[in-house]
């Protein structure tokens, strides 16, 4: 229960501070929108590709932009030295840990509910209720393997290197579920088996972060 | 590695289908199966060590983590040669293929991460971390042949389809080749001891203000 108490204060501070600021979900915004604008060239989209292109590009839009995102999240500890403070306190790593994740999780998931309107616009595909949960639930499984290996890199050198390095081997089991879901959703057949393997995953690494954070975190 | 070059080129049957080429198999399952090896010490290593804090664990997965690159690069290098002239092309996005490729990628980062954290107990943790989460793509890789319908064939050494006398051969190679590998390992870590020292007895240069050094002169 305190463990859950602690997790929602800290993203709640994370998305406060987020609020205040408007630094990162706006640029995050045009990022994405970007990326489509450089797909259109890097494909030559027209009528006829574009919905068989369109889940690739939905998948590398969503992991770059993850990937910022996530390299943002203990930005600002690291540049206030805050997250030695909490540390401190008797709070658990674990819940500082998730705390922070579910925030990077919902910052992502605002930026997604950018990302996906502007590829059915300019696209042309349908957004069924399969594409969103599959993008939603590979969110979640991102978000931690993410935070985790963030809150590695903020005290490593050359961290805007190494944080792709690592994460995005870890994160291909996702594109590889997530983008079958996606691309059978958006080609009018049922996903049932993807999205459940999705949620496998999810629970797979959720286990396994909140395991490894203590070791991340604490000094 | 010199006994098993003997039983591949002279002991063991060409293939009747694929020709010489096929005596590749031998050192290209053999030393995927070195890697599997060295991965499971990091993997091993890494729960010992944050576990117990114990630095030798740190160091034999160090080692570990430096020869199983090494064994996956020569797979990878190996199946290319290979699948050029039987598949007609070096690589193809096979499961198979794409998982070692990114196990390979997933160790290069393990030793990044060695090269820039902080030397010790921090670049210890965080190496650990990431091979006990790297780990996670060799059962991947193990089993992409079977969960997948993949070009790569599946595993025909435990499924008694070999000939015997490749079946000999393979086992003298693999054999020498798992030697081989903890040979290295057995090096390196020795190495890494050694490195270790030299760390520890370099002592920080005393800071000197510039006028004095000057004076000094």
């Amino acid at each position: 229960m305190r463990t859950i108490s602690i997790a929602l204060a800290v993203a709640r501070k994370d998305l406060t501070s987020e609020w205040r600021t408007r630094e990162l979900v706006p640029a995050l915004a045009q990022f994405v929108v970007l990326a489509l604008v450089i797909a259109n060239f890097g494909f030559q989209i027209d009528s006829h590709n574009a919905v068989a292109i369109a889940p690739g590009v939905l998948w590398m839009a969503l992991v770059f932009a993850g990937l910022v995102a996530f390299g943002r999240a203990f930005a600002a500890e690291r540049e206030q030295a805050s997250l030695e403070a909490m540390l401190l306190t008797a709070a658990p790593p674990a819940a500082i840990f998730a705390g922070k994740a579910l925030a990077a999780a919902l910052l992502l998931a605002i930026c997604e509910a950018v990302l996906l309107p502007a590829l059915a616009l300019f696209f042309g595909v349908r957004l069924s209720f399969d594409v969103v949960s599959a993008v939603l639930l590979a969110t979640v499984g991102m978000a931690v393997l993410g935070c985790l290996f963030a809150a590695m890199v903020a005290r490593v050198r050359a961290r805007e290197l190494l944080l792709p390095v690592l994460t995005l081997p870890l994160w291909i089991p996702f594109v590889v579920v997530g983008g079958q879901a996606v691309q059978a959703a958006m080609g009018g057949s049922v996903t049932g088996q993807a999205t459940g393997l999705l949620l496998d995953l999810d629970i797979l690494f959720v286990v396994l972060t909140s395991l490894a954070a203590r070791f991340v975190l604490d000094d | 590695m010199l006994v098993a070059a003997g039983f591949i080129f002279l002991y063991a049957p060409t293939d009747a289908l694929q020709g010489p080429v096929q005596r590749i198999f031998y050192l290209h399952v053999s030393s995927a199966i070195a890697a599997y090896g060295c991965f499971a010490v990091v993997l091993l290593g890494g729960v010992v060590y944050l576990w117990k804090e114990n630095i030798a664990a740190d160091r034999l997965a160090r080692a570990a983590a430096l020869v199983g690159v090494v064994f996956t690069t020569v797979t990878l290098v190996m199946g290319m040669i290979w699948a050029k002239p039987i598949w007609g092309t070096f690589w193809t996005w096979d499961a198979r293929l794409t998982s070692t490729l990114v196990l390979w990628i997933i160790y290069a980062g393990y030793l990044m991460v060695r090269r820039l954290a902080e030397p010790g107990r921090q670049a210890a943790r965080f190496a650990a971390v990431v091979g006990i989460f790297g780990f996670i793509d060799v059962p991947v890789v193990h089993f992409s042949v079977t969960w997948w319908r993949t070009q790569h064939p599946g595993p025909v050494v435990i499924n008694d389809t070999l000939p015997a006398e490749m079946l000999v051969a393979f086992l003298i190679t693999m054999a020498c080749t798992l030697f081989l590998a903890g040979v290295m390992i057995a090096i390196r870590y020795r190495i890494e001891v050694l490195m270790d020292q030299a760390a520890e007895k370099t002592v920080p240069a005393p800071i000197v203000a510039p006028s004095e050094a000057r004076g000094a002169r």
